[in-house]
């Protein structure tokens, strides 16, 4: 059918796009260490991509931004001082609440982050709804860096770096806050945590769960399903699960303003939980033994608490403590080492 | 040559008056000309004027009888939506961009910043129009899109709620006689005795959640008369908003409320924003 000359201009062409293909193939090696993917065992992310594609430039920004304490009033504290890496991004134990500029106590503990491209609302108690807002939070709290996002983005337009790696990341002279917000999102939707060993068992990637954590898995499913459901093992919902009586932070009310809502903060997600201690909105309780304790036996009532942990006959959920040791040994699945220990989220400055 | 010239200006001149003749007659027109809304407050029947802060030069008194003045009042417009008696329309294209000159649709009128008072929407269909609709304040749709520049960036001046995501679609702030506020000064900010601060803002509509309050409006106006816009006419739609409106539908006594900061206590105020604005005039 084809001559041999035409064959030849076939074949030329064709490598021609082999080749092409081939250039792509390789940026796409290099450009997949900073490119979003979904987890394939994960729900649809929420957060606008469409607004603010992840750029190696803006991610590694987002990055610079996160560890650098000139967010804060007196360049005292970074985002990094009440989230740390080998904690999956949640405080220390000695650090209950946030400690802010001149020392001041926050009046929540601060959570770990990851997989917050998959969240509708951030923060205990939901105020916040969107990703690229989450930032300014910590800023302008009086007890956190207790700084305004215009003082910050004064300081970064004088800062000998900063200008030149926004026109980097998104060609622009001058740094406004969006910017700054961008980058800080693109830098915190790529904190997939994904692969601890309960995923790696899920998807089939030759992990196995031990007898014990599987019994685990059946108890969790049958006794703690209902709220921490799902692959990111919440529903995101807000609860008041019994922590106290009485509540001087009133959580999710205080955003609602809705009395029914007093008491109820969101539900945890639980991936490497084993890691993120102490635990609750008002870090209560210590270890994991005592969160299953409390479950068990120590819920209080009040008049917001769940209907799923008061069934009229008893309060909180039925388990025996070999049950509850058993769900605690499936729960420890659910860190990600590779996660906390991944080289992107790493400080390299 | 130049006859010849002229010949096909005739000639095009009449090609494109058939084409709108014909497109009249089916299809949407295409031409597009332009309408200038302006908005213009009011206190009461005083066009509005504002003090500086903590001024104790009372300029306006409620229905109840209350003294007070304004050093800012402020409010968001979005949505802007045109329609007329023959089915001409028209809808603002909104975009909440993180760059500052790609931002439209949002757009912040500010007293003391006489630019802030006209709107001009171009590329609006040639037709005749007597009705408008649009929003106050930045309904889920612009929250959502996140961080946005220019009058939707906290760092410029947008006035915007951390703790509760979203932007403050209505402010008023001043003295008045009987406000309570004590002054209050802190690392170098003064708030300033007697002084109010009213924010009407909340625009949450989640999904299983009744409690969250929405406080965004929507306003519906009738020109009254119809304008037409054309290549080469651009009419202007003269609002006027009186804040009096506000509050004294909203009973506001200023010995009681003269700090709002969260959706709920703004209801009242925000239930009164309809009826503050009003169509004065249309000039052709």
């Amino acid at each position: 059918m084809l001559s041999g000359k035409q064959a030849g201009s076939v074949l030329f062409a064709a490598s021609l796009l082999l080749f092409s293909c081939q250039s792509e193939g390789d940026e796409g090696l290099m450009d997949i260490t900073y490119r979003f993917e979904k987890p394939a065992n994960f729900p649809e992310p929420t957060y606008t991509f469409e607004n603010n594609p992840v750029t190696p430039e803006g991610f590694r920004l987002g990055r610079r931004l996160f560890f650098d304490p000139l967010l804060s009033r007196d360049g005292s504290v970074s985002c990094s001082n009440c989230h740390q890496q080998g904690l999956a991004f949640a405080d220390g134990p000695q650090h209950p609440f946030s400690v802010g500029v001149d020392n001041q106590l926050g009046i929540r503990n601060a959570p770990p982050l990851a997989n917050l491209a998959f969240k509708r609302e951030f923060f205990w108690d939901g105020g916040v709804t969107h990703l690229d807002f989450v930032p300014t939070n910590a800023i302008e709290n009086e007890l956190e860096m207790d700084e305004s996002l215009a003082n910050v983005v004064d300081k970064l337009n004088q800062h000998p770096e900063y200008p030149a790696l926004f026109k980097q990341a998104f060609g622009v002279d001058t740094i406004t806050s969006p910017y700054m917000l961008h980058a800080f999102s693109q830098f915190m939707v790529m904190m997939i945590s994904a692969n601890s060993k309960y995923d790696k068992y899920v998807r089939n990637e030759g992990e196995t769960l031990t007898d014990e954590e599987l019994k685990g898995m059946r108890l969790f499913e049958e006794k703690c399903g209902a709220c921490h459901s799902g692959e990111l093992f919440s529903d995101f919902s807000f609860r008041n699960n019994g922590i106290s009586t009485t509540f001087s932070d009133e959580g999710r009310a205080r955003i609602t303003e809705h009395p029914s809502d007093i008491g109820k903060f969101r539900v945890p997600s639980l991936r490497n939980i084993a890691r993120t201690a102490p635990y609750m909105h008002n870090a209560r309780l210590k270890t994991l033994e005592e969160v299953l304790a409390h479950y068990a036996s120590g819920v209080q009532e009040s008049s917001t608490l769940d209907p799923l942990l008061n069934d009229g006959a008893q309060l909180g959920i039925l388990m025996t403590d070999e049950e509850q040791a058993q769900i605690i040994t499936f729960l420890e699945t659910l860190t990600d080492y590779e996660f906390i220990a991944d080289e992107r989220f790493q400080n390299t400055q | 040559m130049k006859r010849y010239s002229y010949f096909i200006i005739s000639l095009l001149v009449i090609i494109l008056f058939s084409a709108c003749e014909e497109d009249e007659g089916g299809t949407a027109p295409t031409v597009s000309g332009a309408l200038s809304i302006e908005f213009d407050n009011y206190v009461g029947t005083q066009p509005m004027q504002l003090d500086p802060e903590g001024s104790t030069d009372y300029r306006y008194t409620t229905g109840a009888g209350q003294e007070f003045n304004l050093s800012t009042f402020r409010y968001y417009i979005s949505n802007i939506k045109l329609e007329g008696p023959d089915g001409a329309s028209f809808e603002d294209e909104m975009n909440a961009s993180a760059n500052a000159d790609e931002v439209q649709g949002y757009y912040l009128v500010q007293e003391g910043d006489p630019d802030s008072y006209f709107i001009d929407l171009d590329e609006v269909p040639v037709g005749q129009y007597n009705k408008m609709t649009f929003t106050l304040g930045i309904a889920e749709e612009g929250v959502q899109e996140g961080a946005a520049g220019g009058i939707l960036d906290p760092a410029e001046g947008a006035w915007f709620w951390t703790w509760n995501s979203g932007y403050i679609s209505l402010g008023m702030e001043g003295t008045a006689a009987d406000s309570p506020q004590e002054r209050v000064e802190r690392d170098g900010l003064v708030t300033e005795a007697n002084t109010f601060q009213l924010h009407v803002g909340g625009w949450k509509e989640l999904e299983g959640n009744d409690n969250m309050v929405n406080n965004i409006r929507t306003i519906t106006l009738d020109f009254g008369d119809v304008v037409t816009v054309g290549q080469d006419v651009k009419p202007k739609v003269h609002l006027v908003f009186d804040m009096l409106k506000i509050l004294d539908g909203a009973a506001i006594d200023f010995s009681q409320t003269f700090q709002v900061h969260a959706p709920r206590a703004a209801v009242p105020m925000a239930d009164e924003i309809p009826g503050a604005f009003t169509v004065d005039h249309v000039h052709q």
